[in-house]
């Protein structure tokens, strides 16, 4: 505990050093780069070290002030496990900004990005030890606003102040679930503790579920509360996306475990909720994606996609928990929970490279690029790699935990009732199906960004520069390959994460999935072995033959004045995947007809509309500003009214005593 | 081991031949004598020989994506029984990781075509990608047939000695269905008539044969392998669902099986020749009903198959 809290006051202290050395930018920087890693890093340690300790207990401290109320914090084999990737991510994320950070820029505001960016790394440790409903809200709160602030950090232009006051909503309409979720804990139970919940009624506890995880799902970007994510990311700076998408997003994941945890009631209600919202989330995020034009904000959908996954898998998880089937729920919670490490791994990764793309191009859009792998080698092949994880593709990290979560889906078939095995159809049909229409999405980037020939100046003759950019995505992409192919050591982290939940199996067995993940780097090393010769074939067959090797242009079927802007765009990639998904993902184009013999110039737009955002904008947001218009009258700028508005809620409230 | 071993050479060297076998009957209907049955090995030992043309525009994974193609093809063969025997490697799970090597296998594919700047190119990678979506959820549709009736997640429990067999005496007309619904998928996967047409590439509605438009030589002769080898692999599961006899007679499963993938590809051959390309967009819908038959084929078992 100790180690925990003075990693945290080093990252705090990094923080606070930075906002007060502002004046001097390198100096400010400097710092605050060393004891934010420095922080993580020992964080990390800790984290790690408990998690990898066999017999490791968990490690609580709990302190008052002046009576008013108590903070208590414990760090059990789930709370370590989250704190492992915050850590991890936040630690490159430090690395990153320094290269990332420019130096022309007003010094003050690196400082101010800095200060708050600490606030988050603490905000969120500290999110994930907590334990009880104080100290839980408390740092819940600072960490929405602490991100809030970083989400505006480019506060000039007015979409960027949109997306952080879409956000600032967002997070405090799920604020107030989450609050009502432990109003409810708090009425039935009386203390603040996250202590079990044996004696409250099970309707109460299905109520509480519903509420936590309408309000953790919308800090997660559970369709359809994902609507602030694909603004606020893409405003944010990269390093910091890097953080929210990586980790950030993840402790609504931890919240919804948690009170899975302390409800301690094995119900198959509460996996259907979760693997329908994770079906439907994988679903529509990756086919929104795939319809998107600026590259942050694509990955940023893929952080929704990616949240569907993991809630497959923890939906499978509790179904097999609430059938008293402990392969099933260890399958499934283990894929959900192993999950959210390789996700926080490769989409940090991505958000860096796609930040790189950004700090050298000066541009998001996807089809203005083109190209950059000739001038960008270790971003673009580190980009490509991460690609392949994404796609939970063999031999790299996603595809480990997406093998755990088929694996208890398939066995969720023998389960037997007819639900379950609908349930079970649902889960791997759509994992397939995500699979694919990923691999659609990461084809179009890498294909449209990095590879054929630059589409405007802006990518032309990119050079990629900074080592401290450069080396987080070495890193990470090195970690994609080491859990792919070596998962046994990250398996067993996430088998304790899963003890923790207490699933009455006592210690989660740990021979069964130590098969498994040997079969898993059995197969990840044939096919290298395989990759392997074939290449040592095909250099043998090119021997001698520099002579008959030769380069020119593209074949371009006879034509010869081929112009890169014949190049297929992401939009044209992407069109008839998204017209066969356009009952879900409506397109709305922008094209005045070219029309007479001597037509203007003209344009062609497209967007691909957010369902969830078109019906909130009509079915919610609409009616509510509606409402509040009618209700105007109340707001009269009358202090000594307000007073007496306050007066009377007070008199009326005491009725309820 | 050894067997397995042999066999799965064996099918990686047959493959070309069984592939030239589909230019024979296309001949045949179209009342010409055709290429020598060998034309296969010829072209690919003409293309080892040659030396390549690379284009301006073109990075490494260019030269990547036929080495992984091929690797994902031939690292698959070793998972599949072939003849009913046992295959090279088997563990719990390997349907999964063979279905996602063949994805890795295409993410290389089209990233190679990506690669090159053509507008044919990408747009050829763009129906790889989408066609492929729907072809991998029939594909799962089936593995959770199979799980229904064995309870097994490997190839080696659907394909090996009499479990074919006896998957057919527990679900006989239900099989028919997954058998009819996986030739979908071969017709589509390895880009045949009538989603694709492997004999042309100038069209604008190619798939498979307009991605490749760039690669020469060694490079090309690894891809083309590589195709044979992944048509292979589709050939010899239907194979095995089709003639799944079990015999003491030493050969005779081999026999079966080389009867087998004979019907296979003569089916291929005939589908090819009688009938046109569908436009591109009802091809979605021609793959959609092999999802359609493996779902339904699925819910019958829920009934009728304790």
């Amino acid at each position: 505990m100790c180690q925990l809290f003075s990693s945290t006051c080093i990252i705090l202290l990094g923080g606070f050093l930075s906002l007060f050395f502002a004046r001097q930018k390198k100096f400010s920087k400097g710092i605050a780069v060393l004891f934010l890693s420095g922080g993580c890093l020992l964080g990390l340690i800790d984290a790690a070290g408990k998690l990898l300790d066999p017999a490791g207990a968990g490690a609580s401290a709990s302190f008052r002030y002046l009576d008013l109320f108590s903070l208590s914090f414990h760090v059990d084999g789930l709370a370590a496990f989250f704190l492992t990737a915050i850590f991890a991510v936040s630690l490159m994320a430090a690395i990153y900004s320094f290269h990332y950070m420019g130096n022309e820029e007003n010094g003050i505001k690196t400082g101010v990005n800095y200060f708050f960016f600490s606030v988050l790394i603490a905000a969120m440790a500290l999110v994930v030890t907590a334990a009880n409903i104080l100290t839980f809200m408390i740092s819940w709160e600072i960490m929405s606003l602490s991100s809030f602030f970083l989400v505006i950090y480019s506060h000039e232009s007015a979409e960027n102040r949109k997306a952080g006051y879409l956000y600032f909503v967002f997070s405090h309409v799920g604020a107030m679930f989450i609050l009502a979720a432990f109003g409810l804990i708090y009425g039935h139970t009386g203390n603040f503790d996250f202590a079990s919940l044996a004696d409250v009624p099970e309707t109460v506890k299905i109520l509480i579920f519903v509420f936590s995880f309408i309000g953790f799902g919308s800090k997660a970007g559970v369709f359809p509360f994902h609507v602030w994510l694909p603004h606020a990311h893409p405003a944010a700076p990269s390093h910091i996306s890097a953080v929210m998408s990586g980790v950030m997003i993840k402790t609504g994941i931890y919240g919804i475990l948690r009170i899975y945890a302390i409800l301690d009631f094995h119900t198959p209600v509460f996996g259907y909720i979760t693997l329908i919202a994770g079906v439907i989330s994988g679903i529509l995020g990756v086919v929104y994606a795939l319809g998107q034009h600026d590259i942050k904000r694509l990955l940023a959908y893929h952080s929704v996609e990616n949240i569907g996954i993991i809630l497959i898998g923890l939906g499978v998880g509790m179904i097999g928990a609430a059938t008293g089937n402990p392969l099933v729920a260890v399958l499934g919670f283990a894929g959900g929970i192993l999950h959210v490490l390789n996700h926080s791994v490769f989409k940090s990764l991505l958000f860096m490279g796609a930040g790189m793309v950004l700090h050298q191009t000066g541009t998001r859009s996807i089809d203005a690029l083109g190209g950059l792998l000739k001038g960008m080698k270790i971003t673009g092949t580190t980009f490509i790699m991460g690609s392949l994880a994404i796609c939970g593709l063999p031999p790299f990290n996603g595809f480990v935990s997406e093998f755990f979560i088929y694996m208890g889906s398939f066995k969720t078939i023998a389960l037997g009732s007819s639900i379950s095995f609908s349930m079970s159809v649902f889960a791997i049909i759509s994992l397939a199906v995500i699979g694919g229409l990923a691999l659609a999405c990461f084809t179009k980037v890498v294909g449209v960004v990095f590879q054929g020939e630059p589409r405007t100046l802006a990518a032309e003759n990119v050079k990629e520069k900074g080592w401290a950019m450069m080396v987080p995505m070495g890193l990470l992409a090195a970690a994609c390959v080491i859990i792919g192919v070596f998962p046994k050591m990250f398996i067993h982290m996430a088998l304790k994460a899963v003890q923790a939940l207490g699933l009455d199996y006592g210690r989660v067995p740990v021979e069964p999935f130590g098969q498994i993940s040997c079969n898993i780097t059995f197969a990840a090393l044939l096919f290298l072995v395989m990759a392997l010769i074939i290449m040592g074939i095909r250099s043998t067959c090119y021997k001698n033959k520099t002579d008959k090797n030769t380069t020119s242009g593209t074949w371009g079927c006879g034509f010869s004045q081929p112009t890169v802007k014949m190049q297929y765009t992401g939009s044209s990639y992407a069109g008839s995947i998204l017209a066969f998904f356009s009952a879900a993902a409506p397109l709305s184009e922008d094209h005045p007809p070219i029309k007479g013999r001597f037509p203007l110039k003209t344009h062609y737009h497209s967007h691909v509309n957010d369902i969830a955002e078109l019906y909130m904008k009509n079915v919610v947001v609409r009616p509510v500003f509606y409402l509040f218009d009618k209700l105007r009258w109340m707001q009269h700028g009358d202090i000594h009214l307000y007073i007496g508005y306050i007066l009377l809620a007070i008199v009326l409230l005491l009725f309820f005593i | 081991m050894i067997q397995s071993i042999l066999l799965w050479l064996a099918a990686i060297l047959a493959a070309p031949f069984f592939s030239g076998l589909i230019l024979k009957i296309k001949a045949f209907f179209g009342g010409k004598k055709g290429p020598p049955i060998l034309i296969n090995y010829y072209t690919l030992i003409k293309l080892f020989k040659k030396g390549s043309v690379y284009s301006n525009s073109t990075t490494i994974v260019f030269k990547l994506g036929p080495v992984i193609s091929l690797a994902a093809s031939i690292t698959v063969l070793m998972f599949l029984p072939i003849a009913g025997f046992n295959p090279v490697f088997s563990f719990n799970g390997d349907v999964i990781f063979v279905l996602y090597v063949l994805g890795l296998g295409r993410f290389f594919t089209i990233a190679a075509a990506m690669d090159t700047a053509s507008p044919f190119e990408g747009m050829g990678a763009a129906r790889e990608a989408y066609f492929p979506i729907i072809c991998e959820a029939a594909m799962f549709m089936i593995l959770i047939f199979f799980y229904r009736i064995t309870g097994e997640l490997q190839l080696s429990a659907y394909f090996t000695g009499s479990n074919t067999l006896n998957m057919w005496s527990l679900a006989g007309a239900p099989l028919l269905f997954i058998v009819i619904s996986f030739f979908i998928i071969l017709l589509t996967e390895n880009s045949r008539v009538p989603v694709d047409d492997p004999a042309t590439h100038l069209e604008l509605t190619m798939i498979h044969e307009v991605m490749v438009l760039d690669h020469s030589g060694p490079d090309f002769a690894l891809i083309e392998l590589g195709s044979f080898c992944k048509l292979m692999f589709y050939s010899t599961i239907i194979s095995r669902m089709i003639l799944p006899f079990e015999s003491a007679i030493f050969g005779f499963p081999i026999v079966m099986y080389l009867a087998g993938l004979l019907a296979v590809y003569v089916a291929v051959g005939v589908t090819e020749s009688v009938t046109a390309r569908y436009r591109m967009d009802k091809v979605p819908q021609f793959v959609l009903t092999s999802f359609a038959l493996a779902f339904f084929a699925t819910i019958i078992t829920l009934e009728f198959v304790k």
